[in-house]
Parts: C-alpha cells; structure tokens; sequence
C-alpha cells in the first residue's frame, strides 16, 4: 500500500492503516525522541503526543512534504517544547561554559571522554543541539532538517558547524583521544 | 588537533548519546489508543451539544406525553396540568432513558464476557461500535440528574472506564486488554451492580444463565 492510499484509509477511520502508519514511523519517532530527551519515560510520552497530534491533525497534512518529514516536525515539536516543561531535564542540563572549566582538570580514560562529550552535547544551545543530533547522531539529511524544523538547509549546516565548534573547543582538552 | 580528524571521531562517538533502548511499540500503541479513544469521547460529548439537545428534547417530549396521556380530568386546565404533570414527567423520561440504557449495557457486558470466556479469537470487533454508542450515552447520563445518586453515578463512573476499553480494542481482540477488562468487571462487581441498578424486566431476565 502506497503512502498516499495509507493517508486516505487514516482519514477514512481504518483502525489497520491507522496501526500500519504508526509500524511505519514510530521507531524513527522514538529514537529521535530519546535522543533529544534522555529518557525513556519522557521519549514514551513524546512519541505517543507525536501519534495522538498526528492521527488528529492528519486531515490537515497535503502532502506537500513527506509523512515522514511531517511526523518529524510534530515529533521535534512536541520533545522541544516538553523539554522546556521537564525539570528533570534542565537538572541534568551543563552548562557549555561549566563544561569548558571543568574538561581543563584533567585526561581521562575513553568512557570519561564520552560522558564529557554527552555533557556538552546537553549543554549546547537547543538549535544547535537539535540539528547536531538530528545529522550527526540519527543521519538526517540537512534538506531533511530544514523541512522539519522549518529552516534552511543552508541554517542548518551553519547551526551544525557551530554546534561542532563548540564541542571541540569544549573537549579541546581530550584532542590526543580523537587523533589517536 | 586537526578539524578533519575531529569531525571523523565525532559522529562515530556521539552514536553513543543517549543510545535509544528497542521501541517499546505495543506499550505505546496501547496509551495512544487509550489517549486518543479518551480524547474522541470528550469530543462526542462536547462537541456536537445540539445533537444532544434534541436527544433530550426527544426523550423529554416523551415523558411530557406520557404525563399527558395519563391525566385522567380531560376538563383540567393547562396550570393544573404543568402543576401536576411538569416534574413527574421529567422524571418518568429519565427513568425510561435510563431503563433502556442499562438494560442495553448489561446485555453488552453480558455478551462481551460470555465470549471472551468461550475463548473467541477476538471478541472486539462486534462490541466496540455499540460500546461507543453507549459510552457516549453514559456521559449525557453522568451530566444528568440521574447522576445525583450517588450508587448510581459510581457505577455510570465504572460503565465509562469498562466501555472506553471495550470501544478501543481492535480487530485483533489481543487477549491482554480482554483480560484486563473482564478483571475490572470482576473486581468492581459491575455486572453485580448493573443488574441491581436495572429495572426488572425482559432485558434483565433474558441474559440470566448467560454467564
């Protein structure tokens, strides 16, 4: 069944389409979700408000982007603005600054290398985290990016290149790790 | 350091970032048909409030005919027919209504469990049109003066929960959710209560021996 026969079926009430669409996406949904969030709990919640929004609002979709592309707008949507909501989340959230003091103490092992680089990852700006690890991380394309977030593509690689900038000048201090 | 040797390193170590676990999908398949079913009821109650207005007017029309019909001074004037007639005709509506609607459901509930016990495949599909009718029907009695018992309201409360499952479940009948009904109607004695609550009659005696 093609995509556009799978939309009409939604909209008509099939209760199988609806569950094929959701087999179809939900797995790229939730990864996005968790990797935006951290959390399976907060993931759950997100991918399910995605679905509920997307079955809701699916009369309004024209089928000028991509389903996918749609779902991932409602998805990023949905994990931003819960984010913003989560406290959990901002008590795990360091600051890119705090980071930087902190990566002078010391070299450490690989495994301290990677929490580092996932706690400067948090502490990067929204945007830049966001299109960070929409590309670098899930392996969207930044044509992909910019529909969903409704940016530029070209915003989107600018974003991605100052995201990067950043993490390097905050692991300046681990650089014998990635050149080795 | 160099920016080329980073970039390569970085995607290669950020796969690690908040590594998603497998997608919980029927989990949350479920809390979305749970959430969306809920979401649907609200909208059938809210929404479209003059198709329920003419319900009731409907069913209230009735009752005010029946309060007429059963005036036995044809000389009696309107006054005294609004002063005798008004509220026990109201009343008489609501009862009907209310007969009808728990008699329907204790045949639902009554059939729903009888199948699920034979062990049919998926004893859905059948019960979840009507389940959203009265569902439906359930909160226009929630919002209603029969809802003023308090025996009667905590058992409306208990109908919308069974019926809300009952109006979710797919095609596929999954057995877990069947189950998960049939021990909330066991634990809340909701057919124990719905056929005390129901009025005695043809409904009522016809689904006895069923279970």
């Amino acid at each position: 069944m093609d995509e556009r026969e799978l939309i009409a079926k939604v909209r008509a009430g099939d209760g199988a389409a609806e569950r094929a669409l959701y087999d179809a996406h939900v797995d790229r949904v939730y990864r996005l979700a968790y990797r935006l969030a951290g959390d399976d709990e907060l993931a759950r919640e997100f991918t399910q408000d995605t679905f509920v929004r997307a079955f809701e609002r699916l009369g309004s979709f024209r089928g000028e982007a991509k389903l996918s592309t749609w779902l991932h707008a409602i998805a990023t949507s949905v994990a931003l603005n819960g984010l913003r909501k989560a406290k959990r989340f901002r008590a795990r959230e360091t600051d890119l600054d705090d980071a930087a003091a902190i990566s002078g103490s010391r070299r450490a092992a690989e495994p301290d290398l990677k929490r580092r680089l996932a706690q400067a990852i948090d502490g990067l700006p929204t945007g830049y985290r966001t299109v960070f690890v929409m590309h670098d991380v899930e392996g969207f394309t930044h044509e992909e990016i910019g529909a969903t977030l409704g940016i530029e593509a070209g915003t989107s690689k600018a974003q991605l290149s100052r995201a990067r900038a950043k993490l390097r000048a905050t692991l300046a201090d681990f650089a014998g790790e990635w050149i080795s | 350091m160099t920016d080329d040797r980073f970039e390569q390193w970085l995607p290669e170590a950020a796969r690690d970032y908040h590594r998603p676990p497998a997608t919980p999908r029927e989990e949350m398949w479920r809390r979305i048909a749970a959430q969306r079913a809920a979401r649907r009821h609200r909208v059938v109650v809210l929404g479209p409030a003059l198709r329920w207005g003419v319900g009731i007017a409907a069913v209230l029309a009735l009752g005010v005919a029946i309060g007429r019909w059963s005036v036995t001074e044809p000389e009696a004037g309107l006054r005294a027919l609004a002063a005798r007639g008004a509220d026990p005709a109201s009343a008489l509506a609501y009862q009907l209504a209310a007969a009808q609607y728990l008699t329907r459901t204790e045949a639902l509930l009554t059939g729903f469990r009888a199948e699920s016990r034979a062990g049919e495949p998926g004893p859905g599909t059948q019960f979840s049109t009507q389940a959203r009718d009265l569902l439906a029907t359930t909160r226009l009695m929630l919002d209603s003066p029969a809802a003023r018992d308090v025996r009667l309201k905590g058992l409306l409360e208990d109908l919308e929960l069974v019926l809300a499952q009952i109006a979710q479940l797919r095609s596929s009948g999954n057995r877990e959710d069947v189950q998960s009904i049939n021990q909330g109607l066991e634990q809340r004695s909701v057919l124990l209560r719905l056929r005390t609550a129901s009025p005695a009659g043809p409904g009522s005696v016809r689904m006895q021996g069923a279970l």
